[in-house]
C-alpha cells in the first residue's frame, strides 16, 4: 500500500471511527446508569439527520404526507446541527417518559426495557416513512459555504486529498468527546451521574434525585445520536428512514468491544472499528459489515467485559 | 371456500410458520437465555431448501417431490443443529444482554456471508425454487403437522425431567446448578433445538416464499420473533403459538379493516393510516405490551383460572 492511500485510509477511518464514538457514548451513557441496551438509539440517529435536514431548509421527497414541505426558514448549518440534535434529545426525553419509565415503576425485567425501546424503534422509523417517504435525501448544496471540497495533506507530485467534511467530522466529534468527559468527571452533574451508575439506590439516600438524572442521561444520549446522524448524514447523503438501524448495530459492537458502560471505551472501540474497517482490502469490501461483528464475537467469547470495561462478579 | 383459501391461504400458512418460528426462539427463553439467532438459523435452513432444490434434486415432473421436500428438511434441520451447538458451546457462557448482542452478531456475519457467496446467490438470492404443491394453501400439509407435533413434544417438554430443568435454570441458575443440574448442558441444548426448529421452517419457507434472499434473516426479522414471543407470552409455549399467528396476521387484518369500505370518507385518514401506518401500529404494541402484560398475552394463570374457584 502506497503512503498516499495509507494516509487517506487513516484519515477515512479515524473521521468515521469518530463518529462511532459519539454514538457509542450517547448507548454507553444510558447503559452505564440503567443497565439497559437503547436499542431505539439507532432511530434517534436517523431522526437528528432529518430534524437538520429540514432546519436547513431541506425538501421532503414525493411521497409521505409531508411531501414537498418546505420549513419557511433556513439555517446555517452549525445552528441546524445544534438544534436538530436538541430536537432528537427531547424526543430521547419523551421516549424515556413514555416507554421506560412505566417499566422501571414496576420494578420489570431489564430485558423488557430492551423490548420495549425496540418497540419505540419500530415506531420512530416507520412513521419517519410515513411522514416523509422512504427516498434518501442529499443535503442542501451550501451546507458548508465556501469550504474547499478537499484538502491536500500531501506535495503537489504527491497529493494526499482529505475530503473537507471528514475532517470537520474528526474534530468536532473530538472536541464532543472531550466536553463529555470533562463533564462527566469534573462538574457536579456529572459525578452525581456516575454515582447513580454506581449504586442508584445510595445515590438516592445521599439526596441525589435520580429521576433527573435519568432525563438528563436520555437528552445526552439522544442528542449525541442525532448529532453523530447528521454528521455521517453530511457526508453521505441521507438514505431514508432505515439509515440508522445498520448504524444502531454497529454501535452495539463498539461498546461491546470498548466495555459496556465505560466512556473511554467507546472512544477507543469506535476508533478502532473504523480504522479495521477502513483498513479492508478493497476486493474484500462486501465483508466490510461483518467486520465490526466479527470482532465483536471474538471479543465476547474471549474478553466480554471488553478492552476497557470492569469485570462482572455475579452476585449470589 | 375455495375462494377465501385462495385468497387467505398463503396468510394462513404464514401464521402457521410464525408460530413456529415463535416457539423455535421461545426454547432458549426457557432456559432463560435471550437468544436472538433463530433468524439466522432460518436463513441458514432456507438456504440449504434452496440450493439443493434448484441445484441437485432437479427432477424433470411438474410438482417437486414431497418426499424430498422431507429430505430437504431433514438436512437443514441437522446442519442447523450442528452449527447451534457450534455456537452455543462458547456463546451460552454469555449471559443476559451479552447473550443477546452475541447472537445478533452471529445472525449479522451469516447475512453478510450471504450477501457475498456465489452459492446464495449474492444480492439477488435464489429463486424459482421449485413447487411441491399446486396451491399455496396445501402448504398446511406440511406446515401444520409439524406444528402439532411440536406443540405435543413442547406439552411434554414442559412436563418431563428436561423441561423442568429449564424452567429451574431460568428462575434461578446458580440454584439450578447445586440441585445437580448442569446448566450449560441444559441451556446449549436449548439452544441447539431451537436452531434445528428454526433450520427446519427455513427449508418449508424457502420453498413456500419461492425465492430466498438474505433479506429472509436480518436483525428486523429477530426483533419480529421476539415480539411472537414476549407479547404472546413467555411463560408457556401456547403464548408463542398465539403470538406467531396473531402477530403475522396483525399487519394484514389492519389492512384487511382498511380496505373494507366501512369507512366514511371524513374517516380516509384513518383507513390511510391503517393500511400505510400498520408497522407503527405494530411498535406501540410491542411499547403497550411490555408495560401492561409484562409476562405476555397468554399466561400460565389463563388454565388455573377454573381451579381457583373451587
Amino acid at each position: 500500500m502506497d503512503i498516499s492511500l495509507f494516509f487517506q485510509q487513516l484519515l477515512n477511518g479515524l473521521s468515521i471511527g469518530s463518529v462511532y464514538a459519539i454514538f457509542a457514548l450517547g448507548y454507553t451513557l444510558v447503559y452505564s446508569i440503567l443497565g439497559i441496551i437503547n436499542l431505539a438509539h439507532g432511530a434517534i440517529f436517523t431522526l437528528g439527520a432529518y430534524f437538520t435536514y429540514a432546519l436547513m431548509g431541506g425538501t421532503f421527497g414525493f411521497n409521505g404526507l409531508l411531501a414537498n414541505l418546505t420549513l419557511p426558514l433556513q439555517l446555517p448549518f452549525a445552528i441546524s446541527l445544534i438544534i436538530g440534535s436538541s430536537l432528537a434529545g427531547l424526543v430521547g426525553v419523551a421516549m424515556e417518559r413514555v416507554a421506560f419509565l412505566p417499566l422501571r415503576r414496576q420494578g420489570s425485567d431489564p430485558l423488557l426495557t430492551v423490548v420495549s425501546s425496540l418497540g419505540v424503534a419500530v415506531v420512530i422509523v416507520n412513521l419517519i416513512q410515513y411522514l416523509v417517504g422512504a427516498e434518501s435525501y442529499t443535503y442542501p448544496a451550501n451546507t458548508f459555504g465556501n469550504l474547499p471540497p478537499a484538502i491536500n495533506f500531501g506535495t503537489v507530485e504527491k497529493p494526499i486529498p482529505i475530503r473537507t467534511v471528514q475532517i470537520l467530522i474528526f474534530v468536532v466529534s473530538m472536541v464532543i468527546v472531550a466536553i463529555l468527559t470533562y463533564f462527566i468527571n469534573r462538574t457536579k452533574y456529572g459525578k452525581a451521574m456516575q454515582a447513580i451508575a454506581e449504586d442508584a439506590t445510595t445515590a438516592s439516600l445521599l439526596g441525589i434525585n435520580s429521576d433527573r438524572f435519568i432525563v438528563l442521561t436520555f437528552f445526552i444520549s439522544s442528542f449525541l445520536a442525532g448529532l453523530a446522524g447528521t454528521l455521517v448524514a453530511s457526508s453521505v447523503s441521507i438514505a431514508g428512514p432505515y439509515f440508522g438501524i445498520a448504524f444502531g448495530l454497529r454501535g452495539l459492537a463498539v461498546i461491546v468491544l470498548g466495555g459496556l458502560g465505560s466512556i473511554p471505551g467507546a472512544v477507543l472501540g469506535g476508533l478502532l472499528i473504523g480504522l479495521v474497517e477502513a483498513f479492508v482490502p478493497a476486493e474484500y469490501s462486501g465483508y466490510k459489515d461483518a467486520v465490526a461483528f466479527g470482532i465483536l464475537f471474538i471479543m465476547l467469547l474471549v474478553r466480554p467485559q471488553g478492552l476497557l470495561g470492569r469485570r462482572f462478579v455475579q452476585k449470589v | 371456500m375455495a375462494e377465501f383459501f385462495s385468497t387467505y391461504g398463503s396468510l394462513i400458512v404464514s401464521m402457521v410458520l410464525g408460530a413456529l418460528l415463535g416457539l423455535s426462539l421461545y426454547l432458549p427463553l426457557m432456559t432463560g437465555q435471550l437468544s436472538l439467532a433463530s433468524p439466522g438459523f432460518y436463513a441458514l435452513g432456507g438456504y440449504i431448501a434452496a440450493i439443493l432444490s434448484t441445484k441437485v434434486f432437479t427432477s424433470s415432473s411438474n410438482l417437486f417431490p414431497l418426499h424430498l421436500l422431507l429430505l430437504e428438511m431433514l438436512i437443514a434441520g441437522l446442519v442447523s443443529g450442528i452449527l447451534g451447538l457450534l455456537v452455543g458451546i462458547p456463546a451460552l457462557r454469555l449471559r443476559g444482554i451479552y447473550l443477546a448482542i452475541a447472537t445478533i452478531a452471529f445472525v449479522e456475519v451469516l447475512r453478510v456471508l450471504s450477501l457475498n457467496l456465489e452459492i446464495t446467490g449474492g444480492a439477488v438470492g435464489i429463486f424459482g425454487i421449485p413447487q411441491p404443491f399446486q396451491t399455496q394453501i396445501e402448504y398446511l400439509w406440511i406446515a401444520l403437522p409439524l406444528l402439532l407435533i411440536s406443540m405435543i413434544l413442547f406439552y411434554r417438554l414442559e412436563r418431563v425431567r428436561v423441561g423442568r430443568a429449564f424452567t429451574a435454570i431460568r428462575e434461578d441458575e446458580l440454584a439450578a446448578g447445586a440441585m445437580g443440574i448442569n446448566p450449560t448442558y441444559y441451556k446449549v441444548l436449548a439452544f441447539t433445538l431451537g436452531a434445528i426448529l428454526a433450520g427446519i421452517v427455513g427449508a418449508i419457507s424457502a420453498h413456500f416464499l419461492n425465492t430466498w434472499n438474505a433479506r429472509q434473516g436480518t436483525f428486523d426479522a429477530s426483533i419480529i420473533y421476539l415480539t411472537f414471543v414476549l407479547i404472546g407470552g413467555s411463560r408457556t409455549f401456547l403464548g408463542s403459538v398465539v403470538g406467531g399467528m396473531v402477530f403475522t396476521a396483525l399487519p394484514e387484518v389492519l389492512r384487511g379493516i382498511a380496505d373494507s369500505g366501512l369507512f366514511p370518507s371524513w374517516l380516509g385518514w384513518l383507513a390511510q393510516f391503517l393500511r400505510d401506518g400498520r408497522l407503527i401500529i405494530f411498535g406501540l404494541l410491542i411499547v403497550i405490551g411490555t408495560i401492561f402484560f409484562p409476562q405476555g398475552l397468554v399466561t400460565p394463570d389463563i388454565f388455573k383460572m377454573g381451579k381457583v374457584k373451587k
